[in-house]
């Protein structure tokens, strides 16, 4: 792991803390009801830790990248559902303090510090990863943009107070025409649809709304028209190693329940044959790798350097080790997982390989990278040996 | 590689396939749902001959055998995984008693097992690492002619549904002589009783429980083979059920990349459909190689049971190529369906259905039937020549 200082290693140790009294107990059941877990955010109200990427001048903790993807392990670690809660809350205001001015901020940030929560709205049933092929519309009128539209898939997008939503105010001009903006909760026009139930992060809220003629005030554009697309993108990309966070959180919790099961059923006298000590090896050695990678990502990011890259291997790496650790304990310790809060473990990791950006998208923009490389003076094969 | 069926294991495997259709297709996601025991679903089962395929020679049904009923899991698979486990586990219990149970005990339990008026399953595993070892082991000792049960078997499918069951059992449990011997022990016999039955992630109508022996009697009647030979009858036992249950692990990754093939073909993105992306091609193409190589192992394992040939490092082999592909197959199908994929229930706007996250859950159920230190390398390796 990335050394630490000590406020972050005070900060993570608070996280777990909170994590063990407030998350860990009642996980199993949110999982199993798939109802939203709304206690937490009353229970999470004290830390403002739902403020941790709000800036200190805005009144939030003001936590720098690398703390942040420390908590969120943590979050991670006791449910990835709750978790990623936090997370998407965060999605949404990265893309307002992206680009968001002063007034924007403040409007956006407010909720947060009283442990209310955010929603990103890029989804459409027709743009999933093709995020530019939506059909929603913002038309302005007078000081106002009227939005129409559908979304879906938008995580706490039922529980938010606050929503950055993307629609094109020029379709003609295709993923150039788009703009985003800053929605408030409870504005007529806005239609909710119903909570999806699904495979893993079951208590995670996820809906389908759609909007109908809901008037917005033209100062809620954020940015310029058109400038949607870059700002989703921009967001993405600082987002998603957060999903590998929660996922490393999620694998490591996976093999430590796996070793305390083993150590349960094993006698004490005997131990594991090499095959069984290789395989939990191989699944910290997983876990230790994507946790790097993670932490390089949010290294770069606060040192001002370009990590589009990086944070893409991030999220793809943490959350295929989540998926391959998951699977791996489930083998291990068969009927034992299969009757057990494993099955969470695997449900849950199975769908952080496909929001915010499939891993596929992820490979996309790390082949981009990699292929724009310029060619290096390899020193020439030979053939035959010496 | 159905020219290798003869014509009427052809008729079997399509009776399998229009029940599987025609039947389950329609209850399964409200099977998965209530977790209720299908009884009256059994009795089609043995209406159409299915019940009694893995014991040929007491069945009347044309085409009847080890080939059939594997056909016939993985057909009944692609639409209810649960119910096969179900079939899969009295059928289990049905090859045993033909394979070593005495005339007696045939004439007992053959003809009422094929005709489902009993269902039957199979206690093996215990909490300790290994039979015989743990704190709670089943334990037999001798009683006049026969014996005595206490202790406790833990996950055993069909608990509490199941009509009799084949239960092993340690008999003088000192250090240096562990003897296995089973037993065939009916439900509702005194101080036998099945615990709650268990959570499981998916094959949810498939009941599972552990059951709780206090003073069983059994008499000499109800011993199974001789005291000696048990050991080798459990792992026959694990060795045909580890076939059999990864019929049903093909059977789901079939209906699951048809699924996600027809969706591919049907979602637009990029102007096209995802279909016409070489990744997504991909990804198909190894989940339907990766489920017909499977396959192709399973079917050549099923022709040496059906034909009485050793086949125990064979099925070890398919049971170590299944467990490490099982659940790869489903997180790849459901990555190709997005954000549809992980549905549990379709949502409003949808049409269609969308049972991959049930198959996710069902199929890693199929790969965990035996105890965790059921190594099958070790089976395996032991066998290279």
């Amino acid at each position: 792991m990335t050394p630490l200082n000590p406020d972050q290693l005070a900060i993570k140790q608070a996280a777990k803390d909170f994590v063990a009294k407030n998350i860990i107990p009642h996980a199993a059941e949110y999982d199993k009801s798939g109802e939203f877990h709304g206690y937490l955010l009353e229970a999470a109200q004290p830390s403002k830790i739902f403020a941790m990427a709000v800036p200190k001048e805005y009144g939030g903790l003001g936590y720098s990248p690398l703390t942040q993807a420390l908590v969120l392990e943590e979050w991670g670690y006791g449910c990835a559902a709750m978790g990623t809660t936090l997370s998407a809350s965060i999605l949404s205001m990265e893309a307002v303090l992206i680009a968001g001015n002063d007034d924007q901020k403040r409007l956006f940030f407010k909720p947060m510090l009283s442990a209310d929560i955010g929603a990103f709205a890029l989804t459409e049933p027709a743009a999933g990863s093709d995020a530019g092929a939506g059909v929603a519309t913002a038309v302005k009128s007078g000081h106002e943009y009227i939005l129409n539209g559908p979304k879906c898939w938008i995580t706490n997008g039922g529980k938010a107070a606050v929503y950055v939503v993307f629609a094109a105010t020029d379709p003609a001009k295709g993923v150039k025409g788009l703009s985003a903006f800053i929605v408030e909760r409870g504005l007529p026009g806005f239609i909710m649809g119903d909570e999806e139930d699904k495979l893993g992060l079951r208590s995670s809220n996820t809906v389908f709304f759609f909007m109908k003629d809901l008037h917005v005030p033209a100062s809620n554009l954020l940015g310029k028209e058109g400038d949607g697309m870059r700002i989703a993108m921009e967001t993405l990309d600082i987002a998603r190693p957060s999903i590998g966070a929660l996922a490393i959180g999620l694998a490591q919790r996976c093999l430590d329940e796996c070793v305390k099961h083993l150590h349960e059923r094993y006698p004490a006298t005997s131990y594991p044959g090499e095959t069984l000590q290789f395989d939990l090896a191989d699944m910290q050695i997983q876990i230790e790798a994507a946790r790097q990678a993670q932490h390089h990502t949010m290294v770069l990011r606060e040192a001002k350097l370009p990590f589009s890259m990086e944070s893409a291997v991030a999220k793809t790496l943490g959350t295929a080790v989540a998926m391959s650790v998951t699977t791996q304990a489930m083998r291990l310790m068969g009927s034992h997982a299969y009757t057990s809060e494993f099955g969470k473990f695997m449900r849950d990791a199975k769908v952080m390989q496909i929001y915010e950006g499939t891993n596929q998208i992820q490979r996309l923009v790390i082949a981009r990278s990699v292929l724009a490389r310029p060619k290096v003076a390899a020193p020439a094969m030979t053939a035959g040996a010496k | 590689m159905t020219h290798t069926l003869t014509d009427a294991q052809k008729i079997l495997r399509q009776r399998g396939h229009d029940f599987a259709n025609e039947i389950l297709g329609p209850v399964a996601a409200e099977l998965d749902r209530g977790r209720v025991v299908p009884k009256a679903l059994i009795a089609r089962l043995a209406a159409q001959g299915f019940l009694g395929l893995a014991v040929p020679e007491q069945s009347d049904v044309a085409g009847a055998g080890f080939i059939s009923h594997i056909e016939v899991v993985q057909a009944l698979s692609r639409s209810c995984p649960a119910i096969a486990s179900i079939l899969n586990n009295h059928a289990l219990f049905a090859y045993a008693i033909a394979h070593w149970g005495s005339d007696v005990q045939k004439k007992q339990y053959l003809p009422a097992l094929i005709k489902g008026e009993k269902l039957g399953a199979i206690a093996i595993q215990e909490e300790g690492p290994t039979l015989g070892n743990g704190p709670d082991a089943l334990l037999a000792t001798r009683q006049g002619s026969g014996f005595t049960l206490n202790g406790t078997k833990t996950f055993v499918r069909n608990a509490g549904a199941a009509d009799t069951y084949l239960v092993f059992a340690t008999i003088r449990p000192d250090a240096d002589n562990i003897r296995l011997a089973a037993f065939i022990v009916d439900a509702g016999t005194s101080g036998l009783s099945v615990g709650p039955r268990l959570e499981t992630m998916g094959l949810r109508a498939c009941p599972v429980a552990h059951l709780s022996f206090k003073n069983v009697s059994v008499t000499e009647a109800g011993v199974m083979g001789t005291e000696n030979c048990a050991s080798g009858i459990a792992g026959q036992v694990l060795s045909v059920g580890a076939v059999a249950e990864a019929a049903q692990t093909v059977g789901i990754a079939k209906a699951a990349v048809s699924h996600a093939a027809e969706y591919a073909k049907h979602r637009v993105q990029f102007r096209h459909p995802i279909a016409s992306l070489q990744v997504i091609q991909t990804m198909l193409a190894e989940i339907v190689t990766d489920s017909h190589m499977a396959w192709l192992g399973i079917q050549h394992v099923a022709r040496l049971i059906e034909h009485d040939s050793p086949f125990e490092p064979e099925a070890a082999m398919v049971k170590l190529f299944v467990g490490r592909l099982g659940s790869k197959m489903l997180v790849d199908a459901i990555q190709i369906e997005g954000g549809m994929g992980i549905c549990e229930v379709v949502p409003k706007h949808i049409s269609g259905t969308l049972p991959l996250a049930r198959m996710f859950r069902d199929i890693a159920g199929t790969t965990l039937l035996d105890a965790p230190d059921d190594f099958p390398d070790k089976l395996i390796a032991a066998g290279i020549a």
